[in-house]
């Protein structure tokens, strides 16, 4: 059985229950009071999310400021598990208005009941689709603005249209203008060694979409990668157009997504959700843009001086910029005093996480600032030996920029009333763990 | 839903206390129930929710019982919805206020909305009252005849949840071959799915006592129905589709067209946004092709990329799930996984679960061509600030190094470990380096020359110490000041503790003596005295076997001490294959995590009265006095017994050698040494080490608790019991798994016995003079539950009991298994018997 759950807890930082649902009695009542002895309130905390405790076995996420809680009693499916809590995290997210956290929840006490009771019968996850959960729910939490569009009281007999053979979406929509929003959102991953080699490098991309649309509309996506597009060019027998092309290492798809003509044709095709979800994840580790070089040099001048310099290039189109752009170079604890130097932006100490931290909001490409900064020590003896050096780590966005070069080439509506739509394209790349040793 | 516990939140003085509040809502509800103007509604929706959130806060609602039915004689949804939640939440406390809802929710099955039937149809079933189990079977069975499929949905776990109630009520109702004929032909997947869910569980639960049962769980893994499924997993939702999967993972294809063709239709689920999809798939392919090397192979290098995939994406609980099914497949083939190596590390801000599976499998994937950059990587963890990552990271080192792939580069970076001085680090490189020097015993000029400038009194670590004693002890011939730095340590032999370390002293000591006598003799002389006088029994014997020998002949001794040495090729492992095969068997489970077989964990048999016994251990050393347990002190131990669960385990290393020798007598008792008893009995029962260990350790504890000097007592003239029966608890384990039940029976026990129950202990004595031994037992009132164990006179024949006795119902369920089944109604008699006395002596 995928997760047969006996109980789901929804506790504070301090371990006090929120909210509580047993789905079984094969636990005791107690038992969430044996997961605060042995893991809130020990060093368990945080060393792994799966623990067994007499004969029970406890999942647990934090979320906020909120631990959720799963209990089973056999031997589960844990996978299975988490994905639950995170769609059901999801969830309630959008019913509360983007938060998750203790606030929300005690106010919402009802409506977490009404959910909990719908998405998990008896332990078995049952359905989680957020169109399909908003004809049984009736209490209004702060609905997320794409739910707030269709017509918000159920429709009393709406629960024939349930389970059709597309369950994600409802028939009869009506939209006055028909519209689609694609997002391509990729974040960079990258561990860089002191001496400039790159370790490691992949981007994860998903694409998102908002669609408003009438009717039950097939889309059709094309885009750059390079399976697509020899498949393309081998149906229409003719060579492939120049340009880049690029290779995806794993795509998964949103279940609208028809993955037999995915895999036929190798088009994505589909008859999306209405309103906000996720088409796509993929994953890329070859040819990568790096938006951005970082160049440190950092001299240790004898017992309490140091001397930081830190250059960062940026390597894309020069109309470009990247926004919300932090470097965060890691200093000793026993720093005293620093002083610095920067051709852009602002920098600063931050001592509680022993941190140089450097901000820039307007970063334009093909420029490479610099900072240079002199940090004063505390002498000690001890602790000059445990300083370790941790990486420098990179927050930044650059809009209309992906590191891995990947296009829309289409978008295709088609619906049987032939309506026209409007479609709007954006593409962001983000830092993930950007990282360089120094 | 059972109501929340109210000990658990301490009173604040932001929260209401409850009394006024309830009082004031009850007048509220009450004003409101007979009205009709307009409006409300609202106001009781109002109402309703506050009475929720008390409810949910812990405030005791249960006296508002009535009002609420009183208030939901309503049309309107929203409150019907709340007052089914309240009702749900009190029930179970109090069945006699739920038969007041039976007349509404039945009526609210009938309602023509089909969500309020469903609704009220889940309340219904939620109850979870035993008495009202009679009101349910009809409107589940129109139920599941609905119309409308979420009422469908609801029924069909509305069975399984009558099912847990009153298995019989369920059973005789016939609701399992309705939900059988729903599963095959209703046109909605959730029903469909929901059923399936419904009749795994009914028809496992009843597979063991009948036929039927047992053939129609058979058939759901059969070639039909597992097709008819496959063909519509499309339809299903992501959840259902995990449990399709489930099952196909049982199902045994004819041949491998039949294979291939499952894993063409499924292909495209490695494609699915869910990752429990995605690793339900993957094991469904790793199952089907077990027995097809090369294409296992190919499914291997298939699977990879959405593994990996999974692993980068989601939040780092989702990729711990999934990490530990890669570092499982690793493991099993890390060749496969060698050119991927740069996605086994670690980033800074990752959690430690995470950085030791990702350690882990950088050891396993090292192999010729990739060995520089993961030692390379690996070294920069060792000065990682999380130091048990960067002892992680170094044993890595060191185990790719007795992995054989350039050992040479390797050695030169442990050195450097040494040279790093940080404590952590150079306890780990010395283990390291000792381990290395086994294997490859040429290095050792290089090591000792760096070893030798590491000061003992930097060396804090038992392990460490020991490592650096042995290296000082196998080496003295080339290290300079070996003998007088193993004098110093002498001569501070009181104030180390570790056992460990005083044995390895012991052993360095006799080696130094026979390379360098004259330098060494007069500390050797030290130390043994002091070994001898060591109140540690292995320090003990051991120092007092090298006098002996010694005085016996130092030749002889030298031969023993110090015989030429074979370096290791191969180092133990420290995990069977039989276990990782099982692991594997249990792909996509808990097993994996835990890296153990599921019976490991889940089975009551193997984990239940292992944690049974140690409560009891605690019990008896408090209680001895106290005849009269309170309920609630009961629950203490209950909570005590969760406390130790954990305890347990991190002092498991330490009890390891304790225990050996706490075992008051054995199974055999021809032996007069102790340690021999030891021997023998591992001898015997090879299983015991690599089986669970901490299982035989806790029940060791209390046999030696449990068994006073028995008396001879009477025996029955037709079976003649063993008064010293022994039988450790992984024999038990073992056996009670093999045997068939041969006798299962319900016995009264005496009016006496029952008051004489309060705790567990009372009934063991009682049964230890009956010449029947209980090997372990816990519970409280009004159930306990025993294991016990009889040996027949002079044959080594085992009877096995499980007994639970109620208290209440003043009855005993009996299970008695026996290596020899004719005398098995003998035994039962004899059983019954010292039952019946019990109490009354």
């Amino acid at each position: 059985m995928p997760v047969a759950a006996s109980a789901i807890y929804f506790l504070n930082l301090r371990g006090d229950v929120l909210i509580n649902r047993l789905y079984r009695d094969d636990v005791g009542g107690n038992m969430v009071d044996a997961f605060r002895m042995h893991i809130m309130q020990t060093k368990e905390l945080g060393t792994c999310p799966v623990r067994q405790i007499g004969g029970c076995s406890f999942f647990y996420m934090r979320i906020s400021n909120v631990y959720v809680v799963i209990v089973v009693s056999s031997n589960a499916n844990v996978a299975c598990a988490f994905k639950f809590v995170v769609e059901a995290v999801s969830m309630f997210k959008s019913y509360f208005g983007g938060a998750f956290d203790e606030d929300a929840i005690r106010n919402n006490f009802v409506l977490i009941y009404e959910l909990l009771d719908e998405i998990m019968d008896f332990g078995y996850p049952q359905n989680l689709s957020p169109e399909i959960l908003k004809l049984y729910i009736t209490q209004e939490g702060v609905r997320s603005p794409f739910s707030s569009k269709a017509s918000d009281k159920p429709i009393p007999n709406a629960t024939l249209q349930v389970t059709g053979a597309v369950g994600w979406r409802r028939e009869g929509l009506v939209y006055k203008k028909n519209e689609v929003f694609l997002d391509i959102v990729e974040s960079v991953n990258l561990l860089m060694s002191s001496k400039g080699s790159v370790l490691r490098c992949d981007v994860t991309g998903k694409i998102l979409m908002k669609c408003f649309l009438s009717g039950m509309p097939d889309l059709k996506l094309g885009l750059n990668d390079k399976i697509g597009l020899e498949k393309e060019s081998q149906m229409k027998s003719r060579p492939a157009k120049s340009g880049k092309t690029i290779e995806l290492d794993d795509v998964t798809f949103h279940q609208c997504v028809n993955l037999t003509r995915f895999n036929s044709e190798k088009t994505v095709s589909f008859v999306p959700p209405d309103g906000e979800f996720e088409l796509m994840k993929y994953r890329i580790t070859e040819g990568v843009n790096l938006p951005f070089r970082v160049l440190p040099t950092i001299k240790e001048l004898g017992r309490t001086r140091m001397e930081v310099n830190v250059k960062v290039k940026s390597v894309f189109g020069a109309k470009m910029f990247a926004l919300g752009v932090v470097v965060k170079i890691p200093v000793p604890k026993q720093t005293a005093k620093t002083s610095f130097q920067v051709t852009s932006g602002r920098a600063k100490y931050n001592a509680a996480i022993d941190c140089l931290v450097w901000k820039i909001r307007k970063f334009p490409g093909q420029t490479e600032p610099t900072l240079s900064a002199e940090v004063e020590l505390i002498s000690t003896m001890a602790e000059k030996k445990s300083w370790t050096k941790p990486p420098i780590q990179m927050e930044f966005q650059v809009p209309m920029f992906t590191a891995s070069g990947l296009r829309v080439r289409f978008l295709k509506v088609w619906e049987k009333r032939g309506y026209n739509t409007v479609e709007w394209v954006r593409y962001i790349t983000k830092a993930g763990s950007y990282e360089i040793r120094s | 839903m059972a109501p929340p516990a109210q000990s658990q939140r301490s009173p604040s003085p932001s929260q209401p206390s409850g009394k006024s509040e309830v009082s004031d809502l009850k007048l509220q509800l009450r004003q409101l129930a007979g009205s009709r103007a307009p409006g409300v509604d609202d106001s009781k929706r109002e109402l309703f929710k506050k009475v929720i959130s008390y409810m949910t806060i812990g405030i005791d609602v249960s006296s508002l019982f009535g009002e609420m039915v009183m208030c939901s004689a309503t049309s309107d949804i929203v409150l019907k919805k709340m007052c089914y939640l309240y009702v749900g939440n009190y029930a179970k406390v109090n069945p006699d206020l739920a038969l007041l809802t039976i007349n509404f929710l039945q009526r609210d099955c009938r309602d023509e909305d089909p969500m309020i039937r469903g609704l009220a149809l889940r309340s219904l079933c939620s109850l979870r009252v035993a008495n009202l189990v009679e009101y349910l079977v009809g409107p589940l069975g129109s139920g599941l005849k609905d119309s409308n499929s979420y009422v469908r949905m609801v029924a069909v776990m509305g069975v399984l949840k009558l099912y847990h109630i009153s298995a019989s009520t369920c059973i005789d109702a016939d609701f399992p071959s309705i939900l059988k004929h729903l599963m095959l032909h209703d046109s909605d997947t959730q029903v469909v799915a929901n059923c399936l869910s419904a009749l795994q569980e009914i028809w496992s639960a009843e597979a063991s006592t009948s036929e039927e049962a047992s053939r129609e769980r058979e058939a759901l893994i059969s070639k039909p129905f597992i097709y008819y499924l496959l063909n519509r997993i499309k339809e299903f939702c992501e959840w259902a589709q995990c449990l399709v999967l489930e099952l196909v993972t049982k199902y045994v294809p004819s041949d491998s067209s039949e294979i291939f063709d499952i894993m063409n239709l499924l292909e495209d689920r490695l494609q699915h946004a869910n990752g429990a999809v995605v690793l339900a798939t993957i094991r469904v392919f790793l199952q089907l092709t077990l027995s097809m090397t090369d294409v296992h192979q190919q499914v291997y290098e298939r699977i990879k990329a959405p593994l990996l995939t999974l692993v980068s994406s989601g939040s780092p609980e989702q990729s711990y799930a999934v990490l530990s099914h890669l570092h499982l497949l690793v493991m099993r083939a890390p060749y496969v996984f060698s050119s991927d190596y740069k996605h086994f590390y670690c980033q800074y801000n990752e959690p430690s679960y995470v950085k030791r599976l990702k350690l882990e499998m950088l050891t396993a994937v090292a192999n010729e061509s990739n060995t520089y950059e993961i030692v390379t990587e690996l070294c920069e963890y060792a000065a990682n600030v999380d130091i048990p990552i960067a002892r992680e990271s170094i044993r890595a080192v060191g185990k790719i190094a007795l992995q054989q792939y350039d050992v040479n580069a390797i050695v030169d970076r442990l050195l450097q470990f040494l040279e790093m001085e940080k404590d952590y680090v150079t306890a780990e490189a010395l283990v390291l380096v000792k381990d290395l020097l086994r294997k490859y015993p040429q290095w050792s000029h290089d090591c000792i020359a760096v070893v030798g400038n590491i000061s003992s009194k930097n060396v804090q670590e038992p392990k460490a110490k020991a490592a650096l004693i042995w290296m000082l002890g196998e080496y003295s011939q080339d290290m300079q000041d070996a003998p007088y730095v193993l004098e110093s340590l002498v001569e501070n032999w009181d104030e180390e503790h570790s056992a460990e370390v005083r044995l390895h002293l012991l052993t360095a000591m006799m080696k130094c003596f026979f390379k360098r006598p004259p330098e060494t003799q007069s500390a050797l002389g030290a130390a043994l005295a002091a070994g001898i006088a060591d109140f540690h029994q292995d320090v003990h014997d051991r120092a007092l076997f090298y006098y002996r020998i010694l005085r016996y002949n130092v030749s002889v001794a030298e031969r023993v001490v110090n015989p030429p040495k074979q370096a290791v090729s191969v180092f133990a492992d420290t995990q069977s294959s039989e276990i990782k095969d099982r692991i594997f068997d249990e792909f996509n489970s808990l097993s994996v995590l835990y890296q153990k077989p599921s019976y490991m964990f889940t089975d009551k048999e193997h984990r239940g009265p292992l944690e049974f016994a140690d409560e009891l251990g605690n019990l008896s050393i408090g209680e001895a006095a106290n005849n009269v347990v309170p309920t609630q002190m009961v629950e203490e131990n209950d909570k005590d017994l969760l406390l130790t669960t954990s305890e347990k385990e991190e002092t498991k290393g330490s009890r390891n050698n304790g225990s050996a020798y706490s075992v008051p007598y054995d199974g055999s008792s021809t032996s007069v040494f102790a340690s021999q008893t030891q021997i023998e009995s591992a001898v015997s029962n090879p299983t015991l080490a690599g089986h669970s260990p901490q299982a035989s350790f806790a029940i060791d504890d209390l046999l030696g608790l449990g068994i006073p000097a028995a008396p001879a007592v009477l025996s029955p003239p037709q079976l003649k019991l063993n008064t010293k029966a022994a039988l450790d608890p992984s024999t038990f384990q073992q056996k009670w798994r093999q045997l068939p039940v041969a006798l299962s029976q319900e016995i009264s026990v005496s009016p006496q016995g029952v008051a004489a129950l309060t705790a567990p202990q009372a009934l063991l004595r009682h049964m230890q003079s009956h010449s029947i031994h209980c090997i372990a037992s816990g519970g409280q009132s009004p159930n306990f539950k025993f294991f016990f164990f009889a040996q027949k006179f002079e044959e080594s024949s085992n009877y096995l009991v499980e007994c639970v006795i109620n208290t209440s119902s003043a009855k005993a369920q009996v299970k008695i298994k026996a290596d020899d089944q004719n005398t098995s109604q003998d035994f039962s008699t004899l059983f019954e018997s010292a039952l019946s006395k019990f109490g009354t002596s």
